[in-house]
């Protein structure tokens, strides 16, 4: 495999690994977003930042299989759905109000640092402390279903709007580190990171798959997932897919909502600043 | 209960495609359920009819080949504004569905 | 749920399945037909084509084109798209070659256009050829389609 030589990423996590006393500033995670997108677009040449939005059918790589996404656009399967998605956001609680009067942040800027908390705040929970803040029941699984389509519904009317996640804490740029860890730390029998596949090998074949870049991973979630679709289950949401990767590696999954794959959501969702939101989008 | 949906587009060299979703499990006959180990009988839509202001202008015939929750496709060169598409399916166990909207 | 009377008109259903069986269906307005049963239970592609169109002759020519991906994602669900520009458009077929029944899935045509898209399932690898009868000829497109081992799911 080849690895990334001459980036400043690779220099500045080693420097992060070693001594951890120094921690990333607000300039030093911008000089990364150029470095990480550089990287892709140079990989790729040809696309723009906005042709990430489509995953892996962006790809050149990826041509034999495109049809499979163009055909299935022409009725996207989760069309249907998105009805359904706009009567669930818009029921009414009991207490008359809906999730129309939660406290939600623009689409565009999750995961958002609470600086209050010193947690971070995603759509799935917010969407669930609304629920609970008005007496209602939370949704219990929010890896599909439901969460998945309320999530579809309310990130979708910012599509067009560009990623813009705020990371000028200190508390925010700690939740960074810790996203930028994961992705880059090996796991699992296979011993593999999120990086092995994504950046090292994106736009290489697994078998008969192709690997998506991770530039612009998250862009277009929720999915709704031809795979999941045959199965019964066809939504996911990003922490869902985060687990099926960490299985895939024999690794073990991490809890979805929890620090780590939150951690790593904002760590993505700064990796793709400027592109724009495309929800929700159809893979296989 | 309507479960088939239909979407209509303009074709670029006029006309209109419409596209149906059916909900159906278009089964074989041949999948073994996991919980009794016996076959699943076959169960899939065979016939679909596509009329434009009531008369029939397509008929879809399909098998269990056809994929489960079938997508089907048509055109309709003829189709204008105002006219109305119906669909409707027959399956196997004589279960049917139908649908209508209108083209805009 | 109300079941729709296909049959309109005044020919009686065992004379219509016939006719629609051999394939002597009209090409202008065709009454709604049965299922065509024959066909779906050939073996062969020559037998489906027989059943359902009365012939397995085909003309020369790149009159019917295919979109369909080279690759599925997807075994159990691969869309395939087949269209023309021929006048006169009577039926389409679409036969899996490698599929236990060949035939997959057609569309008689009475007004509506040159075109049918939709998704199969395909268990392996195979050609996947699709017929237009028009004017009383049968004109052929050809694809193959791979059904791949995947290698990364979540």
């Amino acid at each position: 495999m080849k690895k990334l030589v001459s980036l400043t990423l690779a220099a500045g996590l080693a420097v992060v690994g070693a001594s951890g006393a120094q921690a990333i500033s607000e300039s030093e995670i911008q000089q990364e977003i150029e470095a990480f997108q550089g990287f892709f677009l140079k990989r790729f040449p040809g696309l723009t930042i906005e042709d990430f939005q489509d995953g892996v059918n962006a790809l050149p790589q990826y041509e034999h299989r495109r049809a499979n996404w163009e055909l299935a656009m022409e009725f996207p399967p989760y069309e249907p759905e998105m009805e359904r998605a706009a009567e669930e956001w818009n029921a009414p609680f009991k207490n008359g109000k809906s999730l129309n009067d939660c406290d939600m942040a623009p689409g565009n800027t999750y995961p958002v640092f609470d600086a209050a908390t010193g947690d971070l705040r995603t759509v799935v929970g917010d969407i669930n402390a609304c629920l609970k803040a008005n007496g209602e029941e939370v949704v219990k699984n929010v890896k599909r279903g439901k969460m998945a389509r309320l999530i579809a519904h309310y990130r979708s009317q910012f599509n067009g709007e560009r990623v813009a996640v705020d990371f000028s804490d200190p508390g925010a740029q700690a939740w960074y580190e810790k996203g930028r860890q994961f992705y880059w730390a090996k796991r699992g029998q296979l011993n593999f990171s999120c990086a092995d596949c994504h950046v090292h090998n994106s736009g290489n074949s697994v078998r008969g798959d192709v690997l998506s870049a991770g530039l612009g991973h998250g862009v277009g979630f929720p999915v709704w997932r031809t795979k999941w679709q045959v199965a019964g289950k066809p939504w996911g949401t990003m922490h869902r897919r985060y687990g099926g990767c960490n299985k895939q590696v024999r690794a073990h999954p991490f809890k979805a909502q929890g620090e780590e794959y939150k951690a790593l959501e904002f760590y993505e969702a700064v990796m793709n600043t400027g592109i724009p939101l495309k929800v929700p989008s159809q893979r296989q | 209960m309507a479960s088939t949906k239909m979407k209509i587009k303009k074709s670029k060299g006029g006309g209109y495609e419409v596209m149906v979703l059916a909900k159906h499990p278009m089964e074989t006959g041949l999948r073994k359920d996991k919980k009794t180990g016996e076959k699943v009988p076959a169960h899939f839509i065979q016939t679909m009819e596509f009329a434009l202001n009531g008369e029939t202008v397509a008929q879809a015939n399909l098998g269990a080949g056809v994929s489960k929750n079938p997508l089907i496709g048509i055109s309709i060169p003829s189709a204008k504004s105002g006219d109305t598409v119906t669909v409707s399916w027959v399956d196997n166990k004589g279960e049917s569905d139908s649908a209508e909207k209108a083209v805009k | 749920m109300k079941r729709r009377i296909f049959l309109k008109g005044s020919l009686a259903a065992g004379t219509l399945a016939v006719a629609a069986g051999a394939g002597l269906l009209t090409p202008t307005r065709v009454l709604a037909s049965t299922w065509p049963k024959a066909a779906f239970e050939s073996k062969t592609e020559a037998d489906a084509l027989n059943a359902f169109f009365g012939t397995s002759e085909v003309e020369q020519g790149d009159q019917v084109s295919i979109k369909a991906p080279l690759q599925a994602e997807n075994g159990a669900v691969v869309p395939i798209k087949v269209m023309t520009s021929l006048e006169g458009v009577e039926a389409i077929a679409i036969i899996t070659i490698k599929n236990p029944s060949p035939y997959t899935t057609s569309l008689q045509v009475a007004g509506a256009g040159g075109l049918y898209s939709t998704r199969i399932k395909m268990g392996q690898t195979s050609p996947v050829n699709c017929y237009v009868k028009a004017g009383g000829k049968l004109y052929l497109a050809s694809q193959e389609i791979k059904v791949t081992v995947g290698g990364c799911g979540g």
